[in-house]
């Protein structure tokens, strides 16, 4: 499956395989073909070969887990390993309940890693910052909990930039996560640990946040599939808070039908956060149909509409040819394709940027070396609060902080707060009347691909460019699925390229078929070469 | 934080260095207040100012500048010289960014808060043990019980 496509270099480091991965390794390696008409899932693969007793818990668990441990010194996805003893217990527990046929949940079996900002009780959750070193929250995030419910286990927490503040993981207080596909390159961020410990598979699915792009741009330069659900769809209790009325917790997976069945195990109401919905759940894993059972047109009748604005100077122009190739693919599979306007798209980026600082700053008053985290000694309460925080927070905190506390001070509100609100309200207005006239929406998920580490790190302006593709989203509160479509070559890299599709408020269901639809489909045109 | 070598402190009679100054963080701080010594643990303490007659009136109607040294005041955050002074232009940059959303015309457009909201999503307000207070202890930098510590506030001069 072309989402579960590894580094070629990569691969050469691990050792083969005990589940077989779908890989694409090169193009002198014969691809496989589907040998079962099972969705190309790893969830289900996973489940499959657990009951029919073709593997057990502990053996997958150790395969992940040395991959992990090969992987990771080049990589640094992880901030936090799980202990292998815990982890091959709560394995040993799955093959227990096999063997007594006792039922299991639909993520029984598999590794999953944990953003570091979505807290875990029973490991350190740093948010990626200096702040929080070796803080342990007293609950699991609802999301946490649910996944565990599920049957998942949780190998680590992953790297990310500072509080969800970047689009790197250069702004981690601890580490620089790299790339799988090309070391000397960033994941994306801020949820980059997350796509990258997926894409170089170690582990098989992953939670990660979004508030401006957070888990879609990292999936589109991983080569990974990220799924950013509707605000309000998952509870936000336990997420270290960024932007309140912009975060969400999303899902990454080396395929379509993982992050809609990880989707399926984290959504729902929950009391403890008043911002999420009581929308009833539909069953997403209900649609994922295996390639060889589709008709020959199967998205006959869907309206697509890609954003024109998307296709502009300033985006790469292997990125628009990739797009262009994904138009023609949907063609293909039966869609009729016509051009939207978003014109006040642009703006979306600043207005984005005034609401997130100023949330932000907000909400990251609550860290003064108090009641949780790192206290720097000082005779003067005031003191306190101020060297704490100037030693605990990095730059790029500090200065969104700022930055939130010019927009939201006396004199300035209405310039600046307010009027991007209504700039909001402008965005919310475009995209539903877009999403009359299409069932969904298309554009790339980044301008380019997978840029050199330390490339824009002094720039923050040339850096929150990079986020035009995705933060209008975020003012709407839309679902949005990322899938890979396509390869740039840079030098002697290749980088992936991933497609954005923007669907109706709560209607993953569509965007979860449609991709699933699209992932399959496409795979089998790269049979053909 | 680097170490530094000195302490610079600006007062409306201008900057001067202290040559006592044994610091091992570096702030800066505005007022009128004497600077007071250093103390052994090679932290200067820090006068906190009152903003509340010192601050030239935001009310003007053109929108001034960011004025770093007061924002991270109110933000809480000591920065240093060197922050300041790595800080300003980006901001200006960011800021003078923003402004394009003041060219647009947004007469009549109602504010949205977040998206489309439902209707009222509060639980009871009723009070519920919470399990784990063990944690919330263990977490805490400083804590004899019942209380929580903290350095003492000091009186404004």
């Amino acid at each position: 499956m072309l989402s579960s496509i590894q580094n070629p270099r990569l691969l050469r480091l691990s050792t083969l395989h005990q589940i077989p991965l779908r890989c694409l390794q090169t193009s002198t390696t014969p691809v496989p073909t589907p040998s079962s008409p099972q969705p190309t899932s790893q969830i289900l693969r996973i489940r499959k070969s657990l009951l029919s007793r073709e593997t057990t818990a502990v053996e997958i668990a150790k395969t992940f887990l040395s991959r992990l441990r090969r992987t990771e010194p080049q990589l640094k996805s992880f901030l936090y390993v799980s202990p292998e003893d815990g982890v091959l217990k709560q394995a040993e527990e799955i093959d227990r309940r096999i063997q007594n046929n006792e039922e299991l949940g639909p993520l029984a079996g598999v590794l999953a890693g944990v953003k570091d900002n979505i807290c875990t009780s029973d490991m350190p959750s740093t948010a990626g910052s200096k702040i929080l070193e070796n803080y342990t929250p007293p609950y699991d995030a609802t999301a946490v909990k649910k996944l565990r419910e599920n049957g998942a286990i949780i190998v680590g927490k992953t790297n990310l930039d500072e509080f969800g503040m970047g689009s790197t993981t250069e702004a981690s207080g601890y580490q620089v996560t790299a790339n799988p596909w090309d070391l000397s390159r960033v994941p994306g961020g801020s949820s980059g640990g997350s796509a990258a410990a997926v894409s170089a598979q170690q582990c098989a699915v992953s939670l990660g946040t979004d508030t401006g792009g957070s888990v879609r741009q990292p999936a589109s330069f991983c080569g990974v599939v990220g799924l950013k659900p509707t605000y309000g769809r998952v509870s936000r209790y336990g997420l270290v808070a960024y932007a309140s009325s912009l975060d969400v917790i999303g899902c990454l997976g080396s395929s379509v039908a993982d992050t809609g069945i990880v989707l399926q195990a984290v959504s729902g109401h929950d009391k403890f956060d008043a911002t999420s919905s009581k929308q009833g759940i539909p069953n997403f894993a209900s649609q994922f149909i295996p390639k060889d059972y589709l008709d020959s047109k199967p998205l006959k009748g869907l309206r697509v509409g890609v954003i024109r604005e998307t296709l502009v100077d300033g985006v790469d122009p292997d990125v628009i040819s990739s797009l262009q190739r994904s138009v023609s693919h949907l063609e293909d599979l039966g869609c009729t394709i016509s051009e939207v306007s978003f014109p006040s798209f642009s703006l979306g980026l600043p207005a984005y940027y005034i609401l997130a600082s100023s949330e932000s700053s907000s909400n990251l008053a609550r860290y003064d070396g108090v009641r949780f985290g790192n206290q720097v000694f000082a005779d003067e309460l005031s003191t306190l609060y101020g060297d704490s925080r100037a030693e605990g927070f990095g730059s790029e905190v500090k200065l969104r902080i700022l930055m939130g506390t010019y927009a939201l001070s006396a004199g300035y509100y209405d310039a600046y707060y307010k009027r991007a609100q209504q700039v909001r309200t402008l965005v919310q207005k475009s995209f539903r009347a877009a999403l009359e006239e299409n069932d969904v929406l298309i554009s790339p998920a980044a301008p380019s691909v997978a840029y050199k580490i330390g490339e824009k790190k002094n720039d923050p302006l040339a850096m929150y460019a990079g986020d035009i593709m995705t933060v209008n989203v975020n003012l709407a509160g839309l679902p949005a699925l990322v899938l890979p479509c396509g390869f740039v070559e840079e030098g002697s890299s290749v980088l992936p390229v991933g497609l954005q599709m923007i669907g109706a408020a709560f209607d993953e269901e569509s965007l979860l078929k449609i991709g699933h639809i699209f992932e399959q489909t496409l795979q089998g045109l790269l049979e053909l070469l | 934080m680097g170490s530094r070598a000195f302490m610079v402190l600006l007062s409306h009679r201008g900057a001067y260095i202290n040559p006592s100054a044994n610091a091992a963080q570096l702030f800066l701080t505005f007022g009128q207040s004497p600077f007071s010594p250093v103390k052994k643990k090679c932290l200067v303490e820090r006068r906190n100012h009152r903003t509340s007659h010192n601050f030239s009136t935001a009310a003007n109607s053109s929108l001034e500048p960011p004025n770093l040294p007061r924002l991270a005041e109110t933000a809480r955050i000591s920065l240093t010289p060197d922050e300041v002074e790595e800080f300003a232009p980006k901001m200006k940059q960011v800021v003078d960014w923003f402004g394009q959303l003041q060219a647009i015309d947004l007469e009549s457009i109602e504010p949205a808060m977040r998206a489309d909201t439902e209707d009222d999503n509060s639980r009871d307000d009723l009070p519920q043990i919470f399990e784990n207070r063990e944690a919330i202890i263990k977490a805490m930098p400083s804590y004899e019980e019942p209380y929580i510590k903290v350095p003492k506030v000091l009186n404004k001069e």
